[in-house]
């Protein structure tokens, strides 16, 4: 449902004045570090017309040195950051951002439909697909380039996923939100 | 001037946390990220188990199934140090639930105040997703063995369904190997998650795995979880004792008592 409004969002943005795109073309960049997503991951990304609902499609990559095991991850994710608050020198924050994602980690290990052999529902949950969601905020800059208005943003987020919210819910004294949440950043760059 | 104080608000907590904890960044639910204390646990347990002094009686506890009840291991951990005269614990596996490796090290950290070094054995939920790696670089062999005073214990990986039930599991052809090498004739103990006589227990391989331990004359007894209840017993006519434990969940435990002619097995819950 966020998906299809982001884009309705954009094909009202088409219009005669504004500047002429085709509707598939990304409005943005993202390159984001940690979030269970990957070490880095980047992709496209599209905004509403308001400027306060983002989706972007972000591939990701794991080296061995740092996660043990090499995973390659495939996300999407939607963000809404409802107040933008102007600074100076065309800086600004968007202080508050909730978002959810679905990740998919690709190898032989990960299943999305468990093997015939074992009884239905023996395991519940599908190890290749992961929904998260997080909170965070970004500052941001209009920056003027060739006569076009660029805007660069930094953001970050705080974020956890089904596995570990339901291990906090159900183990309230032992786990700490500190244990199942972590910290990613990121920066996104309007094209 | 109000962007470099938001700046510092922003960066001051993550070095902050970059420095005083791990697992600030995760970059993947599967990741297999770990402390050089929280590698190879088995090898350094049985070390320290190895030194203990060696009595008439050898009592331990063995207790399993910890998965997603970390709140009931806490509590197990407060139980099993109120015990008296124990020499270490075993852990029936399922030490996860989702076989992720930030499970793993939660179970660690709380057994790590246990009084005792613990040992485990891989449960159906560790083999899940990266979980059979995680258990490896973190505890050690799926397989293995070791001897303390009298006494030898095997632990076997009989998560047959894991691998499609595809006669590779358990390890009958090790297992046998491994109790004809006791040239001491030390009284063995067999430790797997899956007990026989379950479903998820590879039925090709029932028969023959119990007639190996029945045809074993250093067998003392043979011990399981997986189920999440209590159970003990001759289950196949053989004169080999069966005793299962039962879930953190279900919070109970088994202390059992071994000496040269005999052993005591008691159920306790908290």
């Amino acid at each position: 449902m966020l998906f299809s409004g982001s884009f309705a969002a954009y094909a009202q943005d088409d219009q005669p004045g504004l500047r002429n795109r085709k509707w598939f073309i990304p409005d943005h960049l993202k390159l984001q570090f940690a979030g269970n997503i990957g070490f880095l991951s980047g992709g496209p990304g599209y905004v509403s017309r308001n400027k306060t609902l983002e989706t972007d499609v972000l591939f990701g990559f794991l080296p061995k040195k740092f996660g043990g095991d090499a995973l390659v991850t495939i996300s999407a994710k939607t963000t809404y950051s409802p107040w933008k608050i102007p600074l100076k020198n065309t800086y600004y924050i968007r202080p508050f951002s909730i978002g959810a994602y679905l990740s998919y980690t690709f190898g032989p290990q990960f299943d999305t439909k468990w093997p015939s052999y074992y009884p239905a529902g023996y395991y519940w949950w599908a190890t290749s697909f992961r929904p998260g969601a997080y909170v965070g905020g970004k500052v941001g800059r209009d920056l003027r380039i060739k006569n076009q208005v660029r805007q660069f943003e930094f953001y970050y987020e705080l974020g956890s996923y089904d596995l570990l919210m339901i291990s906090y819910v159900q183990n309230r004294e032992y786990l700490k939100l500190s244990d199942i949440g972590s910290l990613s950043f990121g920066i996104k760059m309007a094209l | 001037m109000a962007l470099k104080t938001l700046l510092k608000l922003l960066i001051i907590p993550a070095i902050i946390s970059l420095t005083s904890c791990d697992g600030l960044f995760q970059y993947n639910p599967n990741e297999i990220v770990l402390n050089k204390n929280q590698r190879n646990l088995t090898g350094k347990n049985i070390e320290q188990i190895v030194q203990l002094p060696v009595k008439d009686t050898m009592r331990f506890i063995f207790m399993g199934d910890s998965q997603r009840w970390y709140d009931e291991t806490v509590k197990f951990v407060e139980s099993a140090n109120r015990q008296r005269n124990i020499d270490f614990v075993i852990h029936a596996g399922d030490i996860s639930d989702f076989g992720i490796t930030n499970e793993l090290k939660w179970i660690n950290d709380i057994m790590q105040k246990l009084n005792y070094p613990y040992l485990t054995v891989i449960g159906n939920h560790d083999i899940v997703a990266n979980g059979s790696d995680a258990y490896v670089k973190m505890f050690g062999p799926l397989d293995y063995t070791f001897g303390y005073g009298d006494y030898k214990f095997v632990f076997v990986n009989t998560n047959s369904l894991e691998y499609g039930l595809d006669g590779s599991t358990p390890n009958i052809p090790w297992l046998r190997a491994q109790l004809a090498d006791n040239p001491e004739k030390k009284q063995t103990i067999v430790i797997g998650h899956v007990p026989p006589f379950d479903a998820d227990f590879d039925r090709n391989l029932e028969k023959e795995y119990a007639a190996t331990l029945a045809a074993d004359p250093n067998l003392k007894f043979t011990l399981y979880g997986h189920q999440h209840a209590f159970k003990e017993g001759e289950f196949y006519d053989d004169g080999v004792q069966y005793y299962q434990t039962t879930s953190m969940g279900n919070r109970g435990y088994l202390v059992i008592s071994c000496w040269k002619e005999g052993h005591k097995v008691e159920r306790i819950t908290f």
